[in-house]
């Protein structure tokens, strides 16, 4: 490795077989054999080619002195000092400090592959590349949101302008509003089901049962149908039907909306066909649990939850490893208590089962008290168990933890660098409208 | 004057002592494709094709420029037969710059400052919304951060000096009560007050607490229990003491608005006022008999005297700490807060559907589990309420669990915030401090030497010593273009070294090689340090500073001129003998001159040479090169950066300087006379040039206060006097390194230092010296014998001498800089 001759930093004329290169101002002489090593590279073609050639040359770089055959390139000689490394040791290393994506441009202007970059970097870049991406799309989207209308047919600028006012609630002012209106049905709707379920709010029906309240059940239906309103217009306006049922948060509003209208026909249909009315009942009951997928309908219009769900997503790993550590835990201390406690007359464990139950409230350090041990096996047990709860829950937590905080912070400056982005593009395309006097 | 600085403007040319013709410009723009542009010593070279691409920006200018005075303007400086044009500017940054113009893209260095970068955009002329947005989002974050904590520390300053107390009667002693009261670090007393302040809320609220206990209590008429008598008169001396702190606090307060809104002083007022408010209604309702409702109004506003512990936070970093971060990270807490009901409302409606068919359940409805729901999901787990169906048991399971996560999530980030600003409050306490120990300091008079600062000082002091030996004498020496040669005739010899190898070979090489060789390394590290710290006053005044720089020299020369005729007075003499240490450099600066195409002014060299000929005797030389040694040890030890304090302006106009005494030195002694007469008379006693030095220190300061904070530099005081006592450009520098480098030393050097006290600091030095060289007055053989000895002296012994005399002058030298600074400071804020 050793025996490779280093570029040499100086001045006066080159010898046989070397190449003297000024880049940027710093004049480097290069041996011919070392660049041939990559005869790809920009500097190994430059050596190929004949000296005659002025045409060529200057294809290759920007200006060349004949006299002190010295080829002239208006590039960055910081870079170009790490680039060089791959002449001799075939691997690159970014310098710390400069920008990876910076770095990556000059290495495409020399023509060398971005495989010789050493792993070290490439993982720094990779972040840089995926954090660009990221803006990137949510610069197409800020670009839709601007793009004129340019829909001939009036359908088509109407859907256009209904979708703006369902989806996008800082377009304009009638959005906003409709966006918090929805935010407060969701919340109304929420606590009529809460309050609903109170027994001193409820009345009695004619078979005697308790039933909501009347002006409740009123307010949960005008809910609902703003619901069902909101979502059928958005159905209507979405440029994309199949894409916008399968999406995430729109199967959550209908999944918000669907109970409301399957208890509706059950109940019609289960006074108009004498089917069994316990039945009925009962698949009524299931259904009205299913309401609480109206709170979720918050994630909609609060940017922290829907953090939360991006951040649980990219951390199902963790989640699954949590979920296994508890498992295991519980299997095992559960089994544990039981055997121990066995020797107990009045024993609260009386399977294994059962058991399960006190696991997990032991070791996520809940402790309602409802079961414990009695024996004293069973306490230090009991003991071990809670310890051990708290050191699987912290362990695979962390990671989560990371993950939400990194997705918090990126959020908040996406935010911006897309709108920057965007600037940027606009100031491009008006080149030197909004320039900077220098003075 | 005009004409003078006109005269060295031209000088600064180092092609010719005319400007160039605009015909000139242009060919030589034309004959070359390329450019190099010399940024702060770190030379580059572009395109002219590259550089076109950005019209507007300064560099993009450049193209443009036809004309002598438009490309001053544009640039520092340049050189037309190079073709290189030179700007004094942080050459990092320029790296990065440079790359825009190639690539179209701005990219950031990484390690560069947000601050400083968005500055070096401003020079440049290039928008920063040019940033990709790789960079973009780093870049505005850290100076949203700087800029916040820059209006923090800023409000700060505000604070401590907007305390004005001068509207109103006995204004000196309600500072006093102020300060008392307000300042704890401020004196022992203060302290002392402190301390019982929060013995005072402790011992209330312990007797709030125990009040309550049955045991302690008394039943009075009505069979309802009330206080015990002793803890009765415990809260009454507590309240008392408290009321008395308020209203001592208010009466005192400069601002009575601001101090009635303050939060601190808002919880005072609420932990007193409960027990007036409580006392009131009871004396005035004693008779009327609706008693009962009475007491419950007495009892919330006894609840209400508990928040007298929130006292303690006027006493506590920590809690204050604690108040600003819910403050501030509120949108976090709003985001846990939405979390958990979310969680409380889901789990709390499944258990509800699960348990709702149990015999005797507990989940009544949905509202009643949400005790249940949030007991578990903060796994408090009271027991009072508990699923007991499978599918209640399910849930409760998955409640735990999900109840951990989401309080765990939203959390770091508001730890994140606490740490920050618990770890800034600190850094503030512990500036204030210091701050405070220095004024004591010198409220007293005395010296106090802080751990920290020692190393600094020394090193300052070791520099001090040196600059003092070869160069103090500078004031009143003959040829002045010797004293500014010293450090920067090395400086300019690397650099010439570096670009012509011919120089090799010159005569001072060849005499002393090694000693001079590290001399000149460090020399050419201070020089560059220098142009990096020179770069800054061009941003705005760009034409101001360099006038002002100009302007100095100027009137340095006629005030170094006018000391001439008083060569034989005491101290003079003194500085003459001590002056011969500069010749070394000085020939070979001169050697330099012969040498280098830039500065061929030959003529006036070799009578510049002549004259300095007339005092370089051998053992002056060799007086001089242990001087030297020592400058290089002494750099050598330290650790920071040194900075020369050679201005840009007067590095080109040195040839000119030199030019001048060497043609007509006699001529130019009126005409120094009459410039100024007002800073140094021809005196010789100690006393008048001391105030000199002292009027002569402040154009420095603000020269260097303009580095660094981007204001023009205070007119009267830099165009009145100037002329220089080089030993304070560098404790000044060493000064102002020793307060960049530490956040907190330059919050607290910014102290004001009073006039009499800068009298007496100029002074110092002065008298250090004169007892230091008394024996070597004006007498040549007298001085060679002693330099000879000196020479004899292993360095350290000297040193050593030296540095104990130099002790006391360089930290009471320090607060005349920071006075300077701190008129910059104000007028920025």
């Amino acid at each position: 490795m050793w025996t490779v001759p280093k570029p040499k930093y100086r001045r006066g004329s080159c010898d046989e077989g070397e190449i003297a290169v000024n880049i940027g101002g710093v004049r480097v002489e290069l041996f011919g054999d070392v660049l041939n090593r990559y005869p790809e590279s920009r500097l190994a073609v430059l050596l190929n080619c004949s000296t005659q050639d002025h045409e060529v040359i200057s294809s290759l770089c920007d200006d060349f002195d004949p006299g002190r055959k010295e080829f002239y390139f208006d590039r960055d000689p910081d870079a170009f000092k790490c680039i060089i490394d791959v002449y001799y040791f075939d691997e690159i290393h970014i310098k710390p400090g400069i920008c990876p994506i910076c770095f990556i441009k000059e290495m495409e202007f020399w023509k060398i592959d971005q495989c010789v970059l050493d792993e070290c970097c490439k993982s720094y870049l990779s972040e840089k590349e995926e954090e660009l991406t990221e803006i990137a799309n949510k610069v197409k989207v800020i670009l839709e949101d601007l793009e004129v209308d340019r829909f001939i047919t009036r359908t088509q600028r109407c859907r256009r302008f209904l979708w703006r006012l369902m989806e996008k609630p800082g377009s304009s002012l009638p959005a906003r509003v409709i966006a918090i209106i929805s935010f407060l049905s969701v919340l109304v709707s929420a606590l009529v089901m809460c309050i609903g379920t109170i027994p001193e709010l409820q009345v009695k029906n004619a078979d005697d049962k308790l039933v909501e309240h009347p002006t409740l059940e009123g307010i949960d239906t005008a809910c609902m149908l703003w619901f069902t309103a909101e979502y059928l217009l958005r159905l209507a306006s979405s440029p994309n039907k199949l894409h916008f049922t399968l999406s995430f948060m729109n199967a959550i509003d209908f999944l918000a909306i669907m109970p409301f209208y399957v208890v509706l026909t059950l109940t019609s249909l289960g006074t108009a066909s004498m089917m069994e009315l316990a039945n009925v009942q009962q698949a009524v009951q299931a259904l009205r649990i299913m309401r609480i997928a109206r709170i979720f309908k918050l994630a909609r219009h609060s940017s922290g939850l829907q953090t939360l769900t991006y951040a649980l997503k990219s951390s199902l790993k963790e989640l699954g490893l949590l979920l296994m550590y508890m498992g295991v835990g519980i299997f095992v201390f559960s089994a544990l208590a039981y055997t121990m406690e066995q020797s107990h007359p009045e024993t609260l464990f009386s399977s294994i089962p059962q058991s399960f139950w006190w696991a997990i409230i032991t070791m996520t350090t809940v402790g309602y008290g409802d079961i414990y041990p009695k024996t004293t096996l069973g306490r230090c047990n009991a003991a071990v168990s809670f310890l051990c709860g708290v050191i699987a829950i912290a362990l695979p937590i962390h990671p989560i933890i990371n993950n939400f905080v990194v997705v918090y912070n990126k959020q908040r400056v996406l935010e911006t660098a897309a709108k920057h982005e965007v600037e940027l593009m606009e100031l491009k395309n008006g080149r030197g409208v909004r320039r900077k006097c220098s003075n | 004057m005009e004409k003078s600085l006109d005269l060295n403007k031209d000088a600064s040319r180092s092609t010719s002592s005319l400007p160039p013709e605009p015909v000139d410009i242009i060919r030589s723009k034309s004959c070359y494709r390329r450019v190099r542009l010399n940024v702060g010593g770190l030379p580059h070279e572009v395109l002219w094709r590259t550089l076109d691409r950005l019209p507007r920006t300064r560099l993009g200018k450049l193209r443009d420029c036809n004309t002598h005075d438009s490309l001053m303007e544009v640039c520092d400086d340049y050189n037309l037969e190079e073709n290189e044009y030179f700007f004094d500017r942080h050459p990092g940054a320029f790296t990065s710059i440079l790359n825009f113009f190639r690539t179209g893209k701005l990219h950031m260095m990484e390690e560069m400052c947000a601050l400083s970068f968005s500055q070096e955009l401003d020079y440049w002329g290039i928008d920063e919304i040019y940033l990709e947005s790789c960079c973009q989002a780093r870049y505005h974050q850290k100076k949203e951060q700087m800029n916040e904590e820059l209006k923090r520390e800023a409000d700060n300053m505000k604070d401590r000096e907007g305390d004005e107390f001068d509207n109103t009667c006995c204004a000196e002693k309600r500072k006093k009560l102020w300060d008392l009261l307000e300042k704890p670090g401020s004196s022992v007393a203060a302290k002392i007050l402190a301390i019982i302040s929060i013995l005072f809320i402790v011992l209330s609220t312990i007797a709030l607490s125990l009040n309550t206990l049955p045991e302690l209590q008394e039943t009075d008429e009505f069979g309802q229990s009330s206080d015990n008598p002793q803890l009765a008169h415990v809260e009454a001396v507590c309240i008392a003491w408290f009321t008395m702190e308020y209203l001592l606090r208010f009466l005192s307060s400069p601002s009575k608005w601001k101090f009635f809104k303050g939060p601190l002083n808002v919880i005072d007022l609420l932990a007193i006022l409960p027990y007036y408010v409580t006392i009131f209604l009871t004396e005035s309702n004693k008779s009327v008999l609706q008693f009962q409702n009475v007491r419950r109004v007495v009892q919330i506003f006894r609840i209400m005297r508990i928040l007298r512990i929130l006292k303690l936070a006027r006493h506590s970093t920590g809690l204050q700490s604690l108040g600003f971060t819910l403050k501030r990270s509120y949108n976090e807490l709003g985001l846990l807060i939405l979390f958990l009901a979310m969680g409380i409302m889901i789990f709390s409606s499944l258990v509800f559907f699960a348990e709702k068919d149990e015999e005797d359940t507990k989940f009544k409805s949905i509202p009643a589990s949400f005790w249940w729901a949030t007991i578990t999901m903060t796994t408090v787990g009271y027991g009072d309420i508990y699923p007991k169906t499978l599918l209640g048991k399910i849930v409760g399971g998955l409640c735990c669990i999900a109840g951990v996560l989401v309080i765990a999530l939203p959390i770091p980030i508001i730890v994140n915030n606490f740490s920050e600003f618990y770890k800034e409050q600190k850094r503030q306490e512990k500036a204030l401090k210091r701050r405070e120990a220095l004024e004591r300091a010198k409220r007293n008079g005395s010296i106090v030497s802080m751990n920290l600062k020692e190393a600094f000082a020394r090193s300052a002091e070791l520099m001090d010593v040196v600059v003092e030996k070869s160069e103090r004498p500078h004031d009143n020496h003959l040829s002045p273009s010797h004293w500014k040669w010293t450090p920067k005739g090395a400086a300019s010899e690397t650099s010439s070294n570096r670009s012509f190898n011919a120089h090799e070979g010159s005569p001072d090489k060849g005499r002393d090689t090694s000693s001079q060789r590290i001399n000149v390394q460090k020399l050419e590290e201070m020089y560059n340090q220098m142009a990096k710290t020179q770069s800054q006053p061009n941003l705005n005044a760009k034409d101001r500073g360099s006038r002002a720089g100009k302007q100095r020299d100027e009137i340095e020369l006629g005030a170094i001129q006018d000391h001439r005729p008083t060569v034989l007075g005491t101290r003079e003499g003194v500085g003459d003998m001590k002056s011969l240490s500069s010749i070394d450099s000085y020939i070979s600066c001169a050697t330099d001159f012969q040498e280098n195409p830039r500065f061929n002014h030959s003529p006036a060299m070799d009578i510049g040479l002549q004259e300095t000929n007339r005092f370089s005797y051998s053992p002056a030389i060799a007086f001089s090169q242990h001087g030297n040694v020592k400058i290089g040890q002494q750099i050598t030890g330290e650790r920071e950066p040194m900075l020369t304090p050679i201005t840009k302006p007067s590095y080109s106009e040195n040839a000119r300087r030199f030019f001048f005494p060497g043609n007509s030195s006699k001529s130019i002694i009126p005409k120094g006379g009459c410039r100024s007469d007002r800073g140094s008379g021809p005196s010789p006693l100690s006393d008048s040039s001391v105030q000199s030095d002292n009027s002569l220190l402040s154009p420095e300061v603000s020269v260097y206060t303009t580095a660094s904070s981007r204001t023009p530099p205070k007119s009267p005081e830099s165009t009145t006097l100037a002329a220089t006592v080089f030993t304070f450009h560098d404790s000044s520098i060493s000064k102002y390194i020793d307060a960049d480098t530490d956040d907190d030393e330059h919050l607290r050097d910014i102290s004001e230092a009073s006039p009499s006290e800068r009298l007496l600091a100029g002074s110092s030095p002065k008298r250090s010296i004169n007892i230091n060289y008394q024996k070597g007055t004006n007498h040549l053989e007298t001085a060679q014998k002693m330099l000879g000895q000196n020479c004899l002296f292993p360095n350290e012994g000297i040193r050593r001498v030296v540095h104990e005399n130099h002790v006391g002058p360089e930290m009471v030298r320090r607060p005349k800089v920071d006075r300077g600074r701190q008129h910059t400071l104000d007028k920025g804020l």
